[in-house]
């Protein structure tokens, strides 16, 4: 019991730091620095529902998380309608693609699954370039004025800074928490996880398998477009590889994968791992502490090499990384704590 | 009055008939044993009935009902549910989540499904492991889970799919008494098992299957002086 008050305890004190982190950090970089984290968490979240929870490894979620983020933009940019009425729009229409995609796609099982859900996200990235009349195709959507949120007139924001985006995604982060721990802690968990671990015995014991994975691919798919609605009013531009491409989807697969799958707690563990780790290596901080250090000096063959290329090795530096994830902690952050935890308490046994 | 009536079931896979013509009934509060050789067609009549695979011929009626073509979750919740010959824990759950699983086709609160299942767990003797990781368990006793889980789902039929195989003799010993005190409750019963003498003991009546054919059919004694069971067990030189 004293343990669950302490964990709540930790939780509102983390919470109520985050929530005035705005009023005395006033760096736009750092504060987005925490956007990026909190719509990796929610985009990790919503994933978890369907990958890490119902078990069924979607390698598409761009395909929701696009379609969020084109209708958003699309009724924003085209017929002048705020985002948070468009948004409802992308809910209701991610809802109509995760049902189709649903009824095809969970015929399959295991890789065959993956295989499908690699090709419906391709096939909207590749609509989403060619439906130019709708979607101005390859050049994307450039919405960068939003107009002022106002509740009973008067005006509560005119997003001229950063601040409201943090508060937002702040918002996203704890709704995908909560909807996570919702399901965790309900009959919809427990029969996401049987289908996970052995789909005939969940089967067999009276739960509808095609329901069930509809349900888990619709608030998945849901949630995953309201982070692609955020994300594409906080950069104010998307275009098909950006929101549609299959990096987003890998992208979004990485943050449970490295941090947990099926854990409440392991995409918000793959955030701050991957979030911090991609920006360090996109700016090529790396190179920066070598040379600060002393490690290699920066008009040396090695210094100019590594300036000028580390900076496009991210991806390849994140590959190695998921690699030795996956390779010593198969289980993810997450499980890998756990373990060690319970090592732990065997030898104090 | 008979729970479960097998009309004329037939189940091929291209040209070869798994199942042919079979055709009894299991009278409710009794066991049936289920026996045959190697590939006789066995699992694939529990398959066939519990709607895995639909009959290629013939009707499964079961509780007045017609079942052929259900899947397997409405079969379940229709009060017919099956254990596995392999048995399937769901591995990274908890025992006692295991059977919640179970408990919950019929409740959606967790708090009764909990109850349920700890009172399945304490039939099953199993409760000492209740929150121990199912994949952790041993043979033995992953198949009491497997049958702890299908009682969770409160059925009128149980099927156990060899619950006995692979098992020690003490642990085989338990679980025929626990099958015996599951009839005690009432519940009806079908076991497949290739162990003769604990299928002697526990069956009221016993369904023969030989190359999918129904062999021949009738209580223990019945059937181990039938000639032709025993020729389709040893050869016909024992005959």
């Amino acid at each position: 019991m004293s343990k669950t008050i302490l964990k709540a305890v930790v939780g509102l004190i983390v919470l109520a730091l985050l929530l005035v982190i705005p009023k005395y950090v006033e760096s736009p970089y750092a504060l987005h620095m925490m956007i990026l984290l909190f719509l990796s968490v929610s985009q990790g979240q919503s994933w978890n529902i369907l990958g890490g929870f119902a078990g069924q490894h979607s390698v598409g979620h761009a395909a929701y998380f696009g379609v969020g983020a084109y209708t958003t933009m699309m009724l924003m940019h085209t017929w002048q309608i705020a985002p948070w009425f468009g948004v409802w729009a992308g809910m209701v229409l991610v809802v109509l693609v995760a049902l189709v995609i649903g009824s095809i796609c969970f015929r399959l099982r295991g890789p065959y699954f993956v295989l499908a859900s690699i090709a419906v996200a391709e096939i909207l990235r590749l609509s989403a370039i060619n439906l130019t009349t709708l979607t101005n195709g390859a050049e994307g959507i450039l919405a960068t004025e939003l107009p002022a949120f106002k509740v009973a007139g008067v005006v509560v924001t005119d997003f001229s800074t950063k601040v409201p985006f943090y508060y937002i995604g702040i918002f996203l982060a704890l709704l995908t928490l909560g909807i996570t721990y919702w399901v965790q802690h309900s009959k919809l968990g427990y029969f996401f996880q049987a289908i996970r671990e052995d789909q005939d015995a969940a089967h067999s014991l009276g739960i509808s398998i095609s329901l069930y994975k509809n349900i888990a691919l619709v608030i998945s798919a849901v949630l995953t477009s309201l982070a692609g609605a955020f994300y594409g009013i906080y950069v104010g531009f998307v275009d098909p590889p950006t929101v549609l491409g299959l990096d987003v989807s890998v992208q979004i697969m990485l943050i449970c994968i490295i941090g947990g799958m099926g854990t409440l707690w392991g995409p918000v563990l793959g955030s701050l791992v991957l979030v911090p780790l991609s920006e360090a290596l996109r700016s090529n901080l790396v190179t920066d502490l070598l040379v600060r250090g002393g490690v290699v000096s920066a008009d040396s063959r090695v210094g100019i090499f590594l300036k000028e290329n580390l900076s496009h090795a991210h991806v390849l530096l994140y590959g190695i990384l998921v690699v030795l994830v996956i390779l010593f902690m198969p289980e993810g952050l997450m499980g890998f704590i756990k373990k060690m935890a319970s090592r732990r308490k065997q030898e104090a046994v | 009055m008979a729970i479960l009536e097998i009309k004329n079931v037939s189940k091929f896979f291209g040209g070869l008939a798994a199942n042919a013509d079979v055709s009894f009934s299991v009278e409710e509060g009794s066991i049936m044993g289920l026996i045959g050789p190697n590939g006789a067609g066995k699992t694939t009549l529990f398959n066939c009935i519990t709607g895995y695979y639909p009959p290629s011929k013939g009707e499964v009626i079961f509780d007045g009902r017609r079942m052929n073509g259900l899947d397997p979750d409405k079969v379940c919740m229709l009060g017919m549910v099956r254990t596995w010959q392999k048995v399937r824990p769901l591995a990274k759950l908890s025992v006692v989540d295991n059977v919640m699983v179970g408990a919950l086709a019929h409740t959606s609160s967790l708090k009764v499904a909990r109850a349920m299942a700890m009172e399945q767990l304490m039939v099953v003797r199993l409760e000492h492991r209740a929150n121990f990781l199912a994949g952790g368990l041993p043979i033995g006793e992953r198949k009491k889970l497997e049958v702890a889980r299908a009682l969770a789902t409160q059925p009128k039929l149980l099927l156990l799919d060899e619950v006995m195989g692979g098992l020690n003799p003490a642990e085989s010993e338990e679980l025929i008494q626990l099958i015996l005190d599951i009839k005690e409750r009432g519940l009806t019963q079908m076991v497949i098992e290739h162990d003769m003498k604990a299928i002697m003991r526990i069956s009221d009546r016993i369904v023969v299957l030989n190359s999918g054919e129904k062999l021949t059919e009738g209580t223990p004694q019945e059937v181990v002086s039938n000639p032709d069971v025993i020729s389709a067990y040893l050869g016909e030189s024992h005959a």
